[in-house]
């Protein structure tokens, strides 16, 4: 294990993390989208905002995202791999961040909810104002633990012709015939990524913590 | 491009077989993860820092790395050191490893949601620890513990799926190999879909039907 | 006359004007409007493709660059798992596949394929050493393994059918991998093609070998194209390449470069063995 293969390794992970905060992005504020369809009751919102998550938490990423990157030029989207990866990513994760944001959404006080009202804020101002920080508050470390989960499944677009970690990782064991300290190393990246995310994490929820007091 | 279910016909005892080869796997993994996870919770709750720590560190690296790192370093690298796997009891291997670790988190997470007041009372009353944890921890814990139980049993049928690339015959290398044999790519995908979309619309029932169950004979007994 | 001269005129803005309309379609002037041609491929492949230490290289990538000079135009690869090429090339992901793939029947009838750059009779990969396998028909029983989605997999499975005993085929995600665990033991053999299978005999210093003859029938590796009107051009230019390659000597230079030996084959495939 020469420290060119852990650069290179190192290189590939520059494409792990960018994909991956994107994806968690997008994948947040579609989340916010479904949970406000969600939280509407009415049903021409409720039932396909159901359908979509359960969609997108019952179909293994593998096959999302092979759908995506071969099914939608079908219907006449084409899309290049890093775009495709990123839908595939991103809708995966909305639907798991937008089911842990529903356990927040549901412990928002109803007397605040009526107090906002009764202040004279629109159902809009409502939803921004009082319940997506009160509900988000609640929901911060299921947030960095789904920031966790999407980095690792990262490792499966290169399916879709993206070259990241474990891509690079495999290419790089098979040329050098140094299986254990090539997929050590890239577990290793994984790790100290991750637990960056962790230590992000427990920042904001402290720094949260102390707006509340 | 048509799609034409007459290609999945023809090939449904293979299919068939992949789906049962994935299953086997899921319970197994999921049986030897749950029972793995319980032993490594216990030690770390009541055996101390020595053994909580060591395990704490193991439990945080499988769970801060890739499942697909996990199985290549096992698959691949394990001849190097002497651990020549199959496939499928290497992927078994991996699934029960990998979900032992969230599994552990999951009723240390128990242990620590039942009240202290019950364990004294208990302690008070003469139970032994063994008694303790079967009488008193176990059936407070199982209200806490189903619903992540069952969203990780979940998780980890889909992530059966990544040990298609170890060329274990399970449900997706089976179908991706009859949609590339038959050039029926599309087919072979949506089928994929469908068939894990069912399976996980199914344990989510059973499920919640479960939770429902545990929580009426909890009332009823108080 | 006058008159002539206009509908002379007139035809000509027409012929014009319809080829501008229908270029617009076609794939190869696409390509020359883009300044890039998108190639899909799969990186473990050696030698015709792979990474070694971190670079893209082999024969498909020297190829595709002096292609990539004479049209003018960059090279862009997109390297996907071999099963997921030829979906990606039918959704139109990239404008060619380099791969190379064997010419079959199959893949003719689905597909374009260029000249044959290469031979791509299937053969038998051993662990050096290994005393009982010295003629294909010993993998009888055994576990061997091949790429996923592959031609020489086909081949594998036709051939074990006419053994006594069925060959136990394993199906890997890339030769790569098979490779690995033929060093692992966990297969007894690898099936591939005789070019590949030689070039990692050498690169592993001793540790395979290679078991002739091949077992497989005749075949050549071809690239591969779409069969769609609007992909002829584009096909019939790199098919031009291919020959030209081959007459100016480039692409026995790459031969040469990457098998340490030159091949004879034929200018096009027709009516492939299998």
């Amino acid at each position: 294990m020469t420290l060119k293969l852990f650069t290179l390794l190192l290189q590939a992970a520059i494409s792990t993390v960018g994909i991956s905060l994107v994806s968690i992005a997008i994948g947040f504020v579609i989340a916010i989208l479904l949970s406000a369809a969600r939280l509407s009751g009415k049903a021409i919102y409720v039932a396909p905002t159901q359908l979509f998550i359960s969609f997108f938490r019952g179909v293994p990423l593998l096959v999302q995202l092979l759908l995506i990157y071969t099914l939608l030029p079908v219907i006449g989207i084409n899309v290049p791999s890093v775009v495709a990866a990123i839908i595939g990513l991103s809708l995966c994760t909305a639907a798991y961040q937008a089911e842990n944001m529903r356990g927040g959404f549901e412990s928002v006080p109803k007397g605040l909810i009526e107090a906002a009202e009764v202040t004279g804020l629109n159902p809009t101002q409502t939803f921004f104002r009082i319940r997506v920080p009160i509900a988000l508050r609640l929901t911060l470390p299921a947030l960095v633990n789904e920031a966790i989960m999407i980095l690792k499944s990262s490792s499966l677009v290169s399916v879709v012709g993206i070259i990241e970690i474990t891509k690079m990782a495999q290419d790089l064991a098979s040329s050098t015939y140094l299986p254990i300290p090539i997929f050590l190393s890239a577990g290793l990246i994984y790790l100290v990524i991750n637990w960056v995310i962790a230590m992000l994490g427990r920042y904001a929820e402290k720094s949260l913590a102390g707006t509340s007091a | 491009m048509m799609f034409d279910p007459q290609v999945i016909i023809e090939k449904l005892p293979e299919i068939g077989s992949g789906l049962f080869v994935t299953i086997i796997l899921w319970a197994a993994g999921m049986i030897g993860g749950v029972a793995l996870g319980f032993v490594v919770a216990t030690l770390r709750r009541f055996c101390g820092p020595a053994v909580n720590l060591p395990l704490g560190f193991v439990v945080e690296v499988l769970r801060g790395t890739p499942f697909l790192i996990q199985i290549f370093l096992l698959y691949y690298g394990g001849p190097f050191v002497g651990l020549m796997l199959d496939p499928t009891p290497c992927g078994l291997i991996g699934l029960t490893v990998y979900s032992a670790a969230y599994y552990s988190e999951i009723f240390r997470a128990g242990f620590a949601a039942v009240p202290p007041g019950h364990v004294e009372a208990a302690e008070c009353l003469g139970l032994t620890r063994m008694q303790i944890i079967r009488r008193i921890q176990i059936p407070e814990m199982a209200l806490i513990v189903l619903p992540p139980a069952v969203n990780l049993s979940v998780i980890l049928l889909k992530e059966s799926a990544v040990l298609s690339i170890i060329t274990v015959p399970e449900l997706t290398a089976t179908v991706s190999a009859i949609g590339s044999q038959q050039y029926a790519f599309l087919e072979a995908i949506f089928l994929l879909a469908v068939i894990y979309w069912v399976l996980v619309e199914a344990t989510d029932r059973l499920g919640r039907l479960a939770e429902h169950r545990l929580a009426r004979l909890r009332f009823s007994k108080a | 006359m006058l008159k002539k001269h206009l509908v002379k005129a007139a035809l000509g803005a027409a012929l014009l004007i319809s080829t501008a309309l229908s270029a617009h379609a076609d794939a190869l002037s696409k390509i020359k409007e883009a300044g890039v041609i998108k190639v899909g491929t799969e990186t473990a492949f050696a030698p015709f493709d792979f990474i070694d230490a971190g670079e893209h290289v082999g024969l498909n990538v020297d190829f595709f660059a002096e292609l990539g000079k004479d049209l003018g135009v960059k090279v862009e690869w997109v390297a996907l798992p071999w099963d997921g090429v030829f979906p990606a090339l039918e959704a139109g992901k990239f404008d060619f596949v380099a791969g190379p793939a064997t010419i079959t029947k199959a893949r003719l009838e689905r597909f374009k394929m260029t000249a044959p750059i290469a031979e791509a009779t299937v053969a038998i990969l051993k662990k050096a050493g290994d005393k009982t396998i010295t003629k294909p028909e010993d993998i009888a029983g055994k576990a061997v393994g091949a790429g996923k989605a592959t031609a020489q997999l086909a081949q594998l499975q036709e051939y074990s059918a006419t053994l006594p005993k069925k060959v136990d085929a394993r199906e890997y995600v890339s030769f790569n991998d098979a490779y690995a665990d033929l060093a692992a033991g966990r297969i007894v053999a690898v099936a591939n093609s005789l070019p590949n299978i030689a070039f990692v005999a050498k690169q592993r210093n001793g540790a395979f070998e290679v078991v002739t003859p091949a077992f497989g029938k005749k075949a050549y590796f071809g690239f591969i194209g779409k069969k769609d009107a609007d992909s002829a051009t584009l096909v019939e230019y790199v098919n031009a390449e291919v020959l030209k390659m081959k007459k100016d000597g480039r692409l026995g230079k790459m031969q040469e470069k990457w098998f340490g030996t030159t091949f004879d084959t034929p200018d096009e495939v027709n009516d492939p063995a299998f």
